[in-house]
């Protein structure tokens, strides 16, 4: 027993030059990161801080008044404007119902393209082409040679189908207009994020259900569904990332004409698309900002929430 | 070639408190096979990393030929070592992952084209040398995993469980290929694996490992014939020894209804031991049917040809235990059968607590 | 990741397989349906553009001539152009040597708190552009920096540089540990371990997020309206300027949208599978 002692004073401890070594590493594996995160915290960051700086300031660029702190003031006003709550209203509604609908239709086209059939890549292909159109051209498209009232196809096919007044889409529908053209969109990107899952599924736990006696049904909404979860919450993530933000196809399908006018939209036309009155339009913009991350956390905790009963 | 000193080498990952690998002493002499076994978590992957220079040293130090290595990078170290997938560069031909390593040290074109060929002569990789590692089969992703190690001549080579991913029948002949070669290059060698079969029947010596601790370094044959403590007796062997829990009578432990035999030795330490528990370790081939005076059930018969196993039920301090017992392949017995068994050879006397094992272990 | 298409079982009806296969296609066409039809416009005149939809007619390239004919005082097609190549292609460049390291970083050797660092870089793309558009109108105009070039490739960078960041990581990611220790035991330098080891793996993926990074910044439209409608226009501007004649312009602007969307429906065909791959990858790893 003695001998062991002895032994453990000779030992030679480390534990400090491991520490120091560790250190010197850490810091070599951080270097790389830095120059990305630097650029991303000043260009986002810096102009972010702005924002909730100047909501809080009476601010009209072209009155010439100089810029006032008045706090609050802003927010409250925003929420007594009853243009604001529609435009808010606009926001939830456009969101929603793109994100749920080109995810649910980007579901279903995932599941029939996850099994052979002729020309499978070809038309997966002719799929994701509408994601990658230019926003602005895809608004122009449908606006005018898909649902323009004159020239567009769709009308022309209501015509021969026996309805004789042309239906104004942009003018009576404007949202859902917009919305169509979102889902038109982002449907083939859920479908492929979609794809990726079904396609990564372990087949034998596939086949080990279809040991067990169960049927294509319950194989879909018991094994199939709960594996696809974790890419069901990406593509909400993303969509409703992107989505929040739409502004091209107001732009160019409505240019925010009859309550088409998004909260995006709505900042951009009290400041610099002609109301100039910074300090309103930035109070705006933060509620933007908070109404973002409870939607893309909503969203996902109801997603969660549905898959795991 | 090189001898390797772990020289009270612990390992702690940070945020645990339990060493991965504690204070492991052990002497590995030149051109040695020696082969680091255990279960998982017991931190032979682990200890293998710490001479690869891909784990910290936190305390003690590790040496190549007296060379204190221990805070040398992997680069410097002069080791080669086969990974467990093997770990081939996808991107290059067999030669090209072959002489990877020789072109790093900045060997001429010339000079790696014939160590390469030469090392494809010796594994038969010959006509694969333009291949890229995905269309090679198993077997030859591992002999390239090997040629990229012997290509380089380095003075230890480390290997992590290099057969694991082969199937039963290649492992075996490329188990034997392996000692075959190790032998014919003469390199100093560490072999990880959580296989006993392979340990045994690869090892010059054997370490066993159990959670981060050395359990004993031997031949195989003393491995078997000498285990230090209960956990050795346990995990080596195929079957497993019988390991049969027995509560101390005074000075004499009982198996089944009988007196256990021992040894003067082992008399003597268990006098002197205050534990009350004991375990009797027997080999299931130091177990006879032939007559004794132990009733035994059998449950299960397992038949090997040149022998079977006997997995019987025997009445033993108060209830049921189950042992296994090696009888010839001739004889038949059956489940069902009452087969009186005795102890024909060496019994192992354990303490049921500390695992230590009684009497001097035989030279 | 062995793509494994869940193909069809012993009993499943054959009939019903068809069935699936041919709705796939009606689907896909559909989809399909308004790109053809804007392309199909393209080439005819506008008299044919304009009266009933027909799908044979004589082509013609006369609208494709006159949109990128240039004329004086508007924005001409080769300016839009060239202005769009020259912002995507830099800022492109700037997104991957800023996040090709960075990615290494989380990936290869995950410093502590990887998971924070990149929830950050995401957590960014939650800041709605429109949200950040004053302070960067002004800070652009207090520098100078209206209507330059330059202000685009900054902010394409800032946008792209999150999703640039999570794809790359996933696919560093996807290098083998041990390929990475196998080349420290042969004595590779670290310069050698990335440019001989690291690199051949991961550049297909490296080049599916420059196009998806690509693809962002050419279609990116709010951004080069506020702060840069004057000159240095890029494509999305000139497409909705182009043809601002009332009366019969559907043949000219399908023309000029065939032209402006071209370079990316090309640039996603060709990374499709790869950069869907990155994108899903990231939220499983």
């Amino acid at each position: 027993m003695t001998d062991v002692v002895q032994d453990q004073s000779v030992i030679v401890d480390r534990s400090d030059e491991v520490e120091r070594i560790a250190k010197k590493e850490a810091w070599r594996r951080r270097l790389p990161i830095l120059p990305a995160l630097l650029f991303t915290i000043i260009v986002t960051q810096i102009p972010f801080a702005l924002s909730v700086f100047y909501s809080l300031t009476d601010w009209n660029i072209v009155s010439g008044v100089d810029r006032e702190f008045i706090g609050f003031g802003n927010y409250g006003e925003l929420f007594g404007s009853s243009l604001f709550r529609q435009a808010a209203w606009t926001t939830v509604v456009m969101t929603t119902a793109s994100v749920l609908l080109s995810v649910f239709f980007g579901t279903l086209i995932a599941i029939l393209l996850d099994r052979k059939f002729f020309g499978q890549g070809f038309v997966r292909t002719l799929l994701i082409t509408p994601f990658l159109i230019t926003p602005v051209v895809a608004g122009q498209t449908w606006s005018t040679s898909m649902l323009n009232p004159q020239f567009g196809v769709v009308n022309w096919l209501l015509e021969r189908l026996g309805k004789d007044d042309p239906i104004q889409f942009a003018g009576q529908f404007p949202t859902w207009t917009i919305v169509a053209v979102l889902v038109w969109q982002w449907t083939p990107f859920m479908m492929l994020i979609i794809l990726a899952g079904l396609q990564g599924q372990d087949p034998s736990v596939l086949e080990a259900a279809r040991v067990d006696g169960a049927n294509s049904r319950s194989i879909f909404f018991q094994i199939t569904l709960p594996q696809l979860r974790p890419f069901l919450e990406l593509g909400t993530l993303l969509g409703s990332i992107y989505l929040i933000q739409v502004f091209d196809h107001v732009e160019v399908i409505t240019g925010g004409g009859p309550g088409s006018t998004n909260l995006p939209y709505f900042v951009f036309q009290r400041s610099i698309g002609g109301g100039w009155e910074f300090g309103q339009a930035s109070a705006f913009s933060i509620v933007v900002v908070i109404a973002t991350i409870i939607f893309a956390t909503l969203g996902l905790r109801l997603l969660s929430s549905l898959l795991e009963e | 070639m090189a001898t390797v000193t772990y020289d009270s080498a612990s390992r702690i990952y940070p945020g645990t408190e339990k060493p991965a690998v504690n204070e492991l002493k052990l002497d590995i002499g030149d051109g040695e096979l020696l082969v680091l076994v255990g279960p998982s978590g017991s931190g032979k992957s682990t200890a293998l990393r710490m001479l690869a220079g891909l784990e910290f040293v936190d305390k003690g130090s590790i040496l190549i030929d007296d060379r204190d290595v221990t805070l040398t990078p992997p680069q410097d170290r002069d080791i080669a070592m086969v990974f467990q997938n093997y770990a081939l560069y996808p991107n290059m031909t067999v030669a090209g992952n072959m002489g990877f390593a020789l072109k790093q040290q900045g060997v001429s074109k010339e000079e790696r084209a014939k160590r390469v060929m030469e090392a494809a002569k010796i594994l038969d990789l010959e006509e694969y040398l333009d291949r890229k590692p995905k269309n090679l089969s198993g077997g030859q992703r591992q002999r390239v995993a090997m040629g990229r190690a012997i290509v380089r001549s380095p003075q230890v080579f480390l290997m992590d469980e290099p057969l694991s991913n082969l199937d039963a029948k290649l492992r075996v002949s490329t188990r034997t290929q392996l000692v075959d070669l190790q032998a014919r290059l003469g390199v100093t060698t560490v072999y990880v694996t959580h296989d006993q079969v392979e340990a045994m029947t690869m090892g010059h010596r054997v370490a066993v490992l159990d959670h981060g601790v050395l359990q004993q370094v031997d031949t195989p044959r003393r491995l078997y014939s000498a285990p230090a403590n209960l956990f050795v007796a346990g995990f080596i062997g195929s079957p497993a020894m019988n390991l049969i829990e027995a509560d101390r009578s005074g000075d004499e432990l009982h198996f089944g209804s009988s007196v256990v035999a021992l040894p003067a030795d082992v008399q003597a330490d268990l006098k002197a031991s205050s534990a009350t528990r004991f375990v009797i370790g027997i080999r299931p081939e130091h177990l006879s049917n032939a007559g004794g005076g132990l009733n035994s059930n059998v449950t299960v018969v397992e038949e090997l040809g040149s022998d079977a196993f006997v997995h019987a039920t025997i009445q033993h301090g108060g209830g049921d235990v189950t042992i296994v017992v090696r009888i010839d392949g001739e004889t038949t017995v059956s489940r069902g059968d009452n087969m009186p068994i005795s102890i024909d050879g060496p019994v192992h006397i354990f303490e049921a607590d500390s695992g230590k094992r009684l009497g001097t272990p035989p030279e | 990741m062995a793509s494994s298409t869940t193909g069809p079982v012993v009993g499943e009806n054959k009939v019903s397989g068809f069935i699936f296969g041919v709705i796939a296609w009606i689907v896909g066409l559909m989809f399909f349906f308004p790109i053809f039809w804007l392309v199909l416009n393209s080439f005819k005149t506008e008299e044919a553009a304009n009266g009933d939809p027909v799908l044979f007619f004589t082509p013609t390239l006369e609208q494709y001539r006159e949109v990128t004919a240039s004329s004086t005082g508007l924005l001409s097609f080769g300016e839009a152009f060239f202005n769009s190549a020259w912002v995507v292609v830099v800022s492109t460049i700037i997104v991957m040597v800023l996040a090709i390291p960075a990615a290494y970083s989380l990936a290869i050797r995950p410093v502590e708190k990887w998971r924070d660092v990149l929830f950050f870089f995401i957590s960014t793309k939650f800041l709605p552009i429109a949200a950040a558009i004053l302070p960067l109108w002004i800070l652009a105009r207090d520098l100078g920096l209206l209507n330059t070039r330059l202000v685009l490739i900054i902010l394409y960078t800032a946008l792209n540089l999150p999703l640039a960041v999570w794809m790359l990581r996933s696919f560093f990611a996807e290098v083998p540990r041990e390929l990475i220790e196998a080349s420290q035991m042969d004595g590779a330098s670290l310069m050698s371990q990335i440019r001989s080891v690291i690199l051949p793996i991961v550049s297909p993926g490296i080049a599916a997020t420059a196009l998806l990074s690509f693809i962002f910044a050419w279609n990116e439209f709010f951004l080069a309206v506020q702060l840069n409608p004057v000159d240095g226009s890029t494509v999305p501007i000139w497409v909705t300027t182009a043809v601002t004649t009332r009366g019969l312009f559907l043949a000219k602007l399908s023309a000029a949208s065939t032209l402006a969307t071209l370079p990316v429906v090309l640039a996603g065909w060709a990374a499709q599978k790869r950069m869907i791959r990155g994108l899903a990858l990231g939220a499983i790893k």
